[in-house]
């Protein structure tokens, strides 16, 4: 055993003199035996031809050698790699062509792989992530707190509510985003802070100490990665806040952005208590052992108990838990698996493509590889050779691919959506590698091996005989050439199909009207802090004041409002109209609730449909006015004349103080394009009676350069107050970008991948007909020859092309149809059948596949028959 | 000559070449020789087939190669038979009497 090893061992370190060893063995045999002839009588030649007929076929006698000595495995892959890399290397645009091929499709893969990884397959970054789910609805602190007291599936919870601060250090005053929590909330995603510690929960409490836990970028951005930073104080919002912990610098929320943790009770005493306040996004961790539908089912009954205790604010409860993973990526794993899938298509046309060539250049090579075959090499020996190259070239193919792929993903970051924008740390592990080798490798052997088993069957004879006439070259490899072009072209319409679909619901998105015209409109959000504007008169004066400087700036045409639309930001109330009978308690129609000063319906230019807009006199002590929108007269006040009805929000405990609907504006599609409008309310500012509403958001029309506007708007406002941080400083076309940037990002991937499916098949009918063209040169030479017009010769060698083209696109259609289904949910106003997308495509493609055509049938045009003739 | 000899029965072919290696190193062409020789041409090995065999049983560690000078003066390779060889010859010399003995009586009584 040991003996074998080392033999095995010795043969294989010294591979090269092993190799000529054996060819000196067998050399030295052959000599022999031919003198031997020779001195019985024979002529020379006789005596090789007999000694080489007794000894048999040459290379399969090594071969058999080889493999006795037990090293013929990794001594033939060698061998076979040098063969490869050698042939290769003398056939650089074959080479090239193929690599690329490849590079395009395993690159385009990789970069989407990438993504998917990251973002699918990665677990979440907190220990046993699978015990955690979150919330789908926002909740208020008492109920969690009630939640987490009465059931007993979780181990721990955690809420959280984002709202801006405004840290005053040194510089300009920055809104940064706070963190709203109780103290649950780390010990529930079992993360501990870098340095210092998380808030407790005896601090967490009414008038509790003012103490603050700041991110990783946080801490060293604003506070210079101060080391001694525990225990000093920042200012946010006005108080001060004692710093006691950092987090970690690869600590993210699951959702949510932060810069700064406090304690919700701390921050917002006033807010806290709020049972009907359902701000807070919660985060739950399920005990060891406990199932998510234990803990669903436990959870329901709690809220039932909490609506039956408190019905006017808790009667629609139905709190529903899902996993955390799930509820971060279940809106994009729809739109990544489908991308995920059209890319695969990608890859299968590369590869069809690649075994085209494989196969065009093993008619190339045909006669060296018959010339072996008869000299005794076994067709299992020939394959072996043949994968090993076209293995090579996808390996080399992959690598190159992996170029590709980190362009690919560099664009993908650049284009990500916001539900991927979470997602920063999208890049190349070791999975990624793995696929890209699996991938190659398989890409290798099996393309590799469907046309080297086309080719390597039949006898030699047969072999030969074809070879003879090089017109009528195998039968089954044309088949096989055909297929595989149909098939191409049949992927590539599918993607076009699917790309179609999304070009056309995007345009169809975009033409949307949102309700107001979003050229030329710049908006910035400002928050007045309580410390300095407790009361409502202080806020209008300040509100009122800001919009006079700006008005006055030359070219500036400015309004405010609560919430802007398409910003994700929304307030609501529950209204009840006067004169109408009033729903049961807790069951009010919900509307949203938005205040405005000055001509926001102007600036804006949404319509007025009825009635009047607001005017300098609706302010304080005056009668209350609102603006209804269209959707609010048509789900609260069908069949109704709105204008004088009197409104007003619920009020436990306390009398009516009734607005008047003295408009109707137009619908505003404050959530999305491809979102319903729901009832809105807009009301002036000035008669609001909410102090809680402090924040606003200045949209400005202007005809002057921007740039300059916004440093004059700021410099109005720190005229006021040098400590209001003014951001989110965006135009209106810019949030309408956003809005539809996830679309975008579909339609645009799609469409490129499409594209690329377009383009290799193309390049594959063009092949194929080149291919023809070159193979039957002579026949088209004699046809000319014959007298035959350029139309005759062209239907000549068109006709295959065509007919493949046709059948591609007819089974392109079908598969289109049963697949395209699965993306409805991408979809906007656009069925998956839609007739006009598929018939263009359909259009589209065939004229593409016609055009490969004819570019090679042009050649054949061309020839002459002389030479055609004397080319055999 | 061909129509007179027989073909090799399998897994003979190895207990030929230890034997004929048995008296003295030779090399392969020598090997092929020497067995039709000694069987009177009844015998035939296919030339292709006896190199494989050598080296499997050189892999085996029964037989050792080393590069020497022919009788016509050119390099060749010698097969000489190793300790374990001797040992593997006599086992399956010992074997193959015992087949030969008792296909004979079964040819005889049967």
């Amino acid at each position: 055993m040991l003996h074998d090893l080392l033999f095995r061992l010795r043969t294989i370190l010294r591979l090269r003199a092993a190799e000529s060893e054996l060819d000196d063995e067998l050399r030295f045999h052959l000599e022999r035996e031919v003198a031997k002839h020779v001195n019985s009588g024979m002529s020379a030649a006789d005596a090789l031809r007999r000694a080489r007929l007794e000894f048999g076929g040459l290379d399969q006698v090594k071969d058999e050698c080889r493999e006795a000595r037990g090293v013929s495995f990794i001594e033939t892959l060698l061998q076979d790699l040098r063969y490869a890399a050698r042939t290769l290397r003398h056939s650089p645009a074959f080479t090239a062509c193929a690599v690329l091929t490849l590079a395009l499709g395993i690159g385009a893969n990789t970069a989407i792989f990438s993504v998917v990884n990251s973002v699918l397959l990665n677990p979440l970054p907190y220990p046993n992530p699978q015990e955690l789910v979150a919330a789908r609805q926002n909740d208020s602190l008492p109920n969690l707190k009630d939640i987490q007291r009465q059931a007993n599936s979780f181990a721990g919870s955690g809420g959280l509510n984002i709202s801006p601060m405004d840290f005053t250090g040194n510089g300009e005053p920055a809104r940064v985003h706070a963190a709203h929590v109780d103290a649950g909330l780390l010990p529930t995603l079992g993360v501990k802070p870098m340095l210092g510690r998380w808030i407790s929960a005896d601090e967490d409490v009414k008038g509790g100490p003012r103490n603050v836990v700041v991110s990783y970028p946080f801490w060293r951005d604003f506070l210079s990665g101060d080391p001694h930073i525990l225990g000093k104080g920042i200012r946010l919002s006005g108080n001060s806040y004692t710093v006691i912990g950092v987090m970690p610098r690869d600590f993210t929320l699951p959702k949510e952005r932060a810069d700064v943790f406090v304690s919700l009770w701390v921050a917002y005493p006033e807010g806290a208590p709020d049972r009907d306040v359902h701000s807070m996004h919660s985060y739950w961790r399920l005990k060891p052992g406990v199932t998510l539908t234990q803990a669903q089912a436990e959870i329901a009954q709690v809220d039932h108990r909490l609506a039956e205790q408190f019905p006017d604010t808790e009667r629609e409860r139905g709190t529903l838990l899902v996993p955390l993973h799930e509820w971060l990526v279940g809106n994009i794993r729809p739109a990544l698996l489908i991308l995920f899938g059209s890319v695969a298509l990608v890859l299968l046309i590369a590869c069809a493509n690649f075994a085209m060539l494989l196969m065009a250049r093993a008619v190339a090579r045909q006669r060296e590889l018959m010339i072996r075959a008869s000299l005794g090499a076994r067709n299992s020996r020939l394959i072996c050779q043949r994968l090993t190259e076209s293995t090579l070239l996808s390996l080399v193919g992959g690598a190159v691919g992996l170029v590709v792929a980190k362009a690919g993903t560099t664009l993908l970051l650049v284009l990500r959506p916001a539900a991927l924008r979470r997602f920063d740390s999208i890049h190349m592990d070791a999975r990624v590698f793995l696929f890209v080798f699996a991938i190659s490798l398989l890409t290798g052997l099996l393309f590799g091996l469907l046309p080297a088993w086309s080719s390597s069957r039949g006898d030699i004879a047969e072999a030969l005989r074809e070879n003879a006439r090089t017109t009528a070259t195998g039968v089954s490899r044309s088949h096989l050439r055909s297929f595989l072009v149909t098939a191409e072209l049949a992927l590539a319409l599918i993607l076009l199909v699917g790309a179609g679909l999304l070009i056309k619901g995007f345009l169809r998105l975009r033409s949307v009207n949102p309700g107001f015209n979003p050229a030329d409109i710049i908006t910035m959000y400002l928050q007045l802090p309580p410390t300095r504007y407790p009361h409502i008169p202080l806020q209008n004066n300040f509100r009122r004041e800001l919009l006079a400087r700006v008005n006055s700036l030359p070219g500036a045409e400015a309004a405010m409002i609560t919430d802007l639309p398409l910003a994700g930001n929304d307030v609501n109330h529950r209204v009840v109209i006067d004169g109408r009978p009033t729903p049961a308690v807790g069951a009010e129609p919900k509307v949203q609730t938005l205040s405005v000063m000055g001509d926001y319906f102007g600036v804006m230019q949404i319509p007025i449909r009825a009635g009047r807009d607001f005017s300098a006199t609706d302010r304080e002590g005056q009668q209350r006015v609102v603006i209804v929108n269209e959707a609010f007269v048509r789900q609260l006040l069908p069949g109704q004349s709105p204008i004088g009805v009197h409104i007003d929000w619920t009020r436990p405990n306390e009398p009516h103080q009734w607005m008047t609907i003295v408009g109707i504006a137009g619908d505003v599609k404050h959530f999305g394009l491809n979102q319903p409008v729901d009832p809105a309310v807009y009301e002036p500012f000035s008669q609001n009676d909410e102090a809680w509403r402090r924040w606003m958001t200045l949209v400005i029309r202007t005809r002057v350069p921007v740039g300059g506007l916004v440093e004059d708007v700021k410099k109005q406002v720190w005229s006021l107050d040098s400590q209001i941080p003014v951001s989110s400083i965006q135009s209106m076309d810019d949030l309408l970008a956003v809005s539809v940037a996830q679309q975008r990002f579909n339609m645009l991937l799609l469409g490129i991948f499409a594209g690329l499916a377009v383009a290799l098949a193309g390049v594959g009918i063009y092949g194929m007909v080149a291919y023809r063209v070159n193979q039957r040169t002579r026949e088209i030479g004699v046809y000319i020859a014959l007298g035959a017009q350029h139309r005759d010769v062209l239907r000549l060698v068109m006709k295959d092309g065509v007919k493949l083209a046709l059948l591609g696109v007819v089974l392109g259609l079908a598969g289109a149809i049963a697949l395209t289904r699965v993306m409805v949910s991408l979809l906007f106003e656009v069925k998956p059948t839609d007739p006009a997308t598929l018939i263009g495509v359909s259009l589209l493609l065939a004229a593409v596949a016609l055009l490969a055509c004819y570019i090679p049938a042009r050649r054949a045009l061309s020839i002459h028959p002389m030479t055609a003739l004397r080319c055999e | 000559m061909s129509s007179q000899s027989i073909d090799l029965p399998q897994g003979t072919l190895d207990l030929l070449i230890l034997r004929t290696l048995s008296l003295e190193p030779l090399h392969g062409w020598a090997v092929s020789e020497r067995i039709q020789q000694i069987s009177s041409d009844v015998l035939r090995v296919q030339q292709g087939s006896l190199y494989p065999a050598l080296h499997r049983l050189e892999r085996r560690g029964w037989i050792k190669a080393r590069w020497g000078t022919s009788e016509n003066n050119r390099r060749a390779k010698f097969y000489e038979l190793t300790k374990a060889g001797r040992r593997q010859l006599e086992i399956e010399r010992h074997a193959w009497e015992k087949l030969t003995a008792a296909v004979s009586r079964i040819l005889e009584t049967a």
